[in-house]
């Protein structure tokens, strides 16, 4: 048997991402103990109607998520019992609500730093209903094999080493969250293990005291002896030596306490524990409290570390006079299904990847680009265009290659506002459209017509090139199976009106006297469209076509380089006209050409 | 428990209606003799000055004058301010209204298990202690208001009689109001004065002590709380308590000078155990500490570095029970970087560390302390098989 916690205990959890952790762990004891999951909804108003993803096993539970505690148990008739994850300033209230439902016998509450007074009217409001109210600052509540509330008992691997799958004879009541994992594993190293185990919280005056736990112990038959863990201040321990001492007790009591070094420490000394402090004339000392469940007939070992030969000299005496018998381990416990993570760490499993990169790595502490660590580019004085160069075509290129890059980005990072892709994000931007969406709707118009010839440029000229075309073979190929030559052509420069941006890039590039066969040939062709027509000039997008090319780029990642340095100008239109605080833009009668027919009857429907 | 200074748990108490000595709070001599120019009570009273810090016995160190002129009251006033006594220097000086009076009292109201007490006596001052079957109490149950005639029955059996008997009854009954509306723990007044120009009942002096936990709904809660033990906290005590307020679980941190033997252990309730055993081994302890709720990993560091700052230690035990979920190989990376900050500062010579732990990833954080062998650490590291506080046995072997 157990107390406060069983196999028909029902769970709903107030809280978050807490209850959320808690619940994970429960279910990890309900599959080591092969009963199905015992939280049934929880009560967190914020995401009320939605469902908390518990994993049990390999599989997910779907928990519902309720407003309130009234709504939880009206769809869980079963729920009993609820932990209460809720915020120091609103767990009053939250417990309050679930001790005033009808269906609710035990509320545990985890929440630390509830104020006092919180926790006395709990504790009073519960003991009216004939209900229990454990905590502030639990831990939790395990009964070895049949329940788990809240995270008492620790890690997975934890509960099969303090053989928590099945039951022992050891009651265990604590106030302290870490020794009640201490004081469960010394139960089943040195003894069969624990019915239940109770954490009541360090507070000064927690909602249930060692008491009423220890005549729910008493009247647990398969409870031979219970263990308590104490400290100094309140004067828990004392009551708990009283109730001990007033008539003979079937349980045998095992008690520590602590805080024996306030004897010579500062008085006044505040401790972890919030209750953790000695009164006045000594009261509530660690010396006061063992010397009183000394005298109340219970085993008191002189230090923690005795605790263990204490529970194991009882356990033999149980042992002994036939009380218990010694307990037979199951052959096989379920094992906690292992992650895909953990299982290919062991080397047991092979997953096919989905996806593969070949270009860069951050799962280290830092990302790293074809290899080399970002800070360690940074530091040595590398720049953006070497990041280009590493992620678009693997390579570290040199300086001079870098140089080019940053200036092609610079000449093409803005062509003011009337361009498709500036005014597409504007008048995004003017209809309120966010950031990111505005500046792709600026992006797609980058094609075939806007800034999208660079890799149709590219692709051409270097297909005369590597074919060894003259211009004017080139030119005969061009206009038979493709059409106008990519990159040739501009709607307002012409050679009268020549376009600066060309020539400076072109006499930069020429001057450092470097190979650039595919700007050559653009220049040649240049030569000849333009004789024919003034405004078929070299222009921007087919120079960098041509530049990269020469560079070594490959020809796919051509348009990027547009994408890249234009979305540096899209996102400075959009900031802009947010600046403006832009109007809705609506597009005037008189820019538009109304070629529809005139207006007209509308027939009858036939 | 948060304990308050005089002033603000006077400025508490009088919020309720109790009579309290004009007061004032200053940090220089000149601010007091400003107010004095102001205030006629100040001209026109004997005059007490206290030094208002979190100091023990502050009249055995000459910190406490009474019976003062204004004048008197300013050099006192220059005279204590700046004085430094052990690690606190007086900042701030308490100067109220001395009140003439025969007869002392004794109330206050505590809290009990079952909600408070209210506590009277018909004795006050240092009588109270050595005369502690005259205090009668009143029990009440939370949520629940002492009645009227509760209060009056109370100071009937303490001894009151005639007029006073009704003045008393009011007093405690503000005093509780006072405790329970402003969530206190502990609230003392001793004495209680009658005072003679208009015979009502006057608070000489407040004992406060608040629920820090409450603060969230005390918004006029406009003072710092003071340490408990007699004195201030250090610079690093701060600190980590600022860390604290900041993060999820929590560090803590308090100096005890002298000590040899420094604690970093994890758990509210194994580092008491640890303190003990360090205490029962015949070892000093150099602090107490704590972490736990599985703070993040920088806080343990900073906690970590003020741990190594102690001056004098020799061990530093790594201690804690079996954790529930405080990721231990986090939680020791955090004191791993410490250790290494510390070592970098040349502070970790001749100190030897002293690990036991077990909890979530206790493998991989247990390694990762073996592994500072390696850096030069003189460091034993132990697993859950090792009893709790076996490592504070070993680490004081002589």
């Amino acid at each position: 048997m157990s107390i406060l916690a069983n196999k028909d205990t029902r769970v709903v959890i107030q809280g978050g991402a807490a209850g959320v952790n808690a619940a994970r762990r429960m279910a990890e004891f309900c599959y080591l103990i092969k009963r199905p999951l015992n939280v049934e909804a929880f009560v967190y108003p914020p995401d009320a109607g939605k469902t908390n993803e518990i994993p049990y096993g390999s599989g997910l539970m779907a928990i519902p998520i309720y407003k309130t505690i009234a709504e939880a148990t009206k769809s869980h008739s079963t729920i009993n019992t609820s932990l209460v994850y809720i915020g120091a300033d609103r767990a009053m209230k939250g417990a309050m609500e679930a001790l005033d439902d009808s269906h609710i016998k035990v509320v545990s509450m985890i929440t630390e730093g509830v104020p006092e007074k919180d926790a006395k009217l709990l504790g009073a409001h519960a003991r009216k209903l004939g209900k229990v109210f454990n905590g502030p600052s639990s831990i939790g509540i395990i009964s070895a094999g049949a329940c788990r509330l809240g995270v008492i008992g620790g890690a997975f691997d934890n509960l099969v080493l303090s053989k928590l799958y099945r039951e022992g004879s050891f009651g265990v009541i604590t106030k302290s969250g870490g020794l009640s994992n201490e004081i469960i594993w010394i139960c089943s190293q040195f003894a069969d293990g624990i019915t239940t185990a109770i954490g009541i919280g360090g507070d000064a005056y927690p909602g249930t005291d060692y008491v009423s736990y220890l005549e729910m112990f008493e009247n647990d038959p398969q409870t031979k002896a219970v263990v308590i863990v104490g400290e100094m201040g309140g004067d828990l321990e004392e009551r708990a030596a009283e109730w001990y001492g007033a008539k003979k007790r079937r349980v045998k009591l095992i008690g520590v306490v602590s805080g024996f070094c306030q004897e010579s420490l500062p008085k006044g000394m505040k401790f972890g524990h919030a209750g953790a402090k000695e009164g006045m004339k000594g009261e509530g000392s660690a010396r006061s409290k063992s010397d009183a469940l000394k005298k109340a007939g219970a085993i008191v070992p002189p230090t923690f570390g005795a605790l263990g030969p204490a529970i194991k000299d009882a356990y033999q005496e149980l042992l002994k006079s036939g009380q218990i018998k010694e307990v037979i381990e199951p052959v096989s416990l379920p094992k906690l299904p292992k992650t895909v993570e953990e299982a290919i760490k062991a080397d047991e499993v092979m997953v096919a990847p989905l996806i593969r990169t070949t270009i860069s790595d951050d799962r280290g502490d830092e990302p790293c680009y074809d290899g080399y660590p970002a800070s360690e580019l940074i530091n040595k004085g590398y720049e953006i265009p070497h990041v280009i160069g590493l992620l678009w075509d693997k390579r570290l290129i040199s300086k001079q290659e870098a140089e080019i890059i940053k200036r092609i980005m610079m000449l093409s990072a803005d062509h003011g506002p009337c361009v498709s892709g500036a005014y597409a994000t504007i008048l995004a931007a003017c209809a309120g459209i966010g950031l990111s969406q505005a500046v792709a709707a600026g992006l797609i118009m980058i094609g075939p017509r806007f800034g999208g010839a660079v890799t149709d440029a590219g692709r051409w000229f270097k297909y005369a090139v590597d074919n060894k075309m003259n211009v004017d073979e080139f030119l005969a190929y061009m206009k038979k199976n493709v059409g106008p030559v990519p990159g040739i052509g501009h709607r307002v420069k012409s050679l009268r009106n020549p376009d600066k941006r060309v020539k400076e890039l072109v006499g930069y590039v020429k001057s450092l006297h470097i190979k650039t066969p595919c700007l050559d040939f653009a220049l040649q062709v240049e030569q000849v469209t333009a004789a024919k027509k003034d405004n078929l000039i070299l222009n921007v997008d087919g120079t960098m076509a041509a530049v990269l090319v020469d560079l070594g780029f490959p020809v796919d990642s051509l348009n990027g380089f547009f994408i890249l340095s234009r979305t540096i100008g899209l996102i400075g239109h959009w900031v802009d006209q947010k600046r403006q605080d832009s109007r809705l833009i609506r597009l005037f009668d008189y820019l538009v050409n109304y070629a529809a027919p005139k207006r007209r009857e509308v027939p009858p429907l036939k | 428990m948060a304990k308050v200074l005089e002033g603000p748990g006077m400025g508490l108490m009088k919020k309720w209606g109790i009579h309290v000595p004009n007061y004032v709070v200053v940090t220089s001599a000149d601010e007091l003799a400003k107010l004095g120019q102001a205030n006629d009570w100040m001209k026109n009273s004997k005059l007490v000055a206290k030094a208002h810090e979190a100091l023990g016995s502050r009249f055995k160190l000459g910190l406490v004058k009474v019976g003062l002129d204004l004048a008197g009251a300013v050099a006192a006033t220059k005279e204590m301010i700046g004085r430094q006594v052990g690690s606190i220097t007086v900042t701030q000086v308490i100067v109220s209204e001395m009140i003439p009076h025969k007869e002392e009292y004794y109330c206050a109201v505590k809290s009990t298990r079952e909600g408070s007490e209210i506590l009277v006596a018909n004795c006050g001052g240092i009588e109270v202690e050595s005369n502690w079957d005259r205090v009668k109490r009143l029990c009440l149950e939370v949520g629940q208001a002492p009645t009227h005639e509760a209060l009056e029955k109370l100071s009937k059996d303490a001894g009151f009689t005639g007029a006073l008997t009704k003045k008393m009854a009011d007093f405690s009954g503000k005093m509780f109001t006072c405790f329970d509306t402003e969530d206190a723990q502990y609230l003392e007044v001793n004495p209680v004065v009658i005072r003679e120009s208009n015979g009502e009942l006057v608070a000489l002096d407040a004992v406060t002590l608040l629920d820090g936990d409450a603060k969230f709904r005390h918004p006029d809660w406009n003072f710092q709380f003071a340490a408990e033990f007699g004195r201030a906290y250090s610079k690093d005590e701060m600190e980590v308590m600022a860390v604290d307020s900041k993060i999820k679980g929590s560090v803590k941190f308090i100096e005890i000078p002298g000590g040899d033997t420094a604690m970093l252990p994890a758990g509210g309730g194994a580092s008491v155990y640890y303190s003990d055993a360090v205490v029962a081994r015949g070892g000093k302890l150099a602090n107490y500490a704590e972490y736990s709720g599985d703070p993040p990993d920088w806080a343990v560091e900073v906690l970590t570095e003020k741990v190594c700052s102690l001056p004098g230690i020799k061990n530093i035990i790594v201690g804690g029970a079996i954790a529930n979920f405080t990721d231990v190989k986090k939680t020791f990376g955090g004191i791993i970087n410490g250790f290494r900050k510390a070592k970098g500062d040349g502070k970790m010579k001749n100190v030897k560390i002293w690990v036991r732990r077990g909890g979530p990833r206790e493998k991989e954080g247990l390694d990762a302390m073996r592994a500072l062998k390696d850096e030069g650490f003189d460091i034993h590291v132990f697993d859950r098989n090792t009893p709790l506080t076996d490592i504070v046995d070993k680490a004081l072997q002589k």
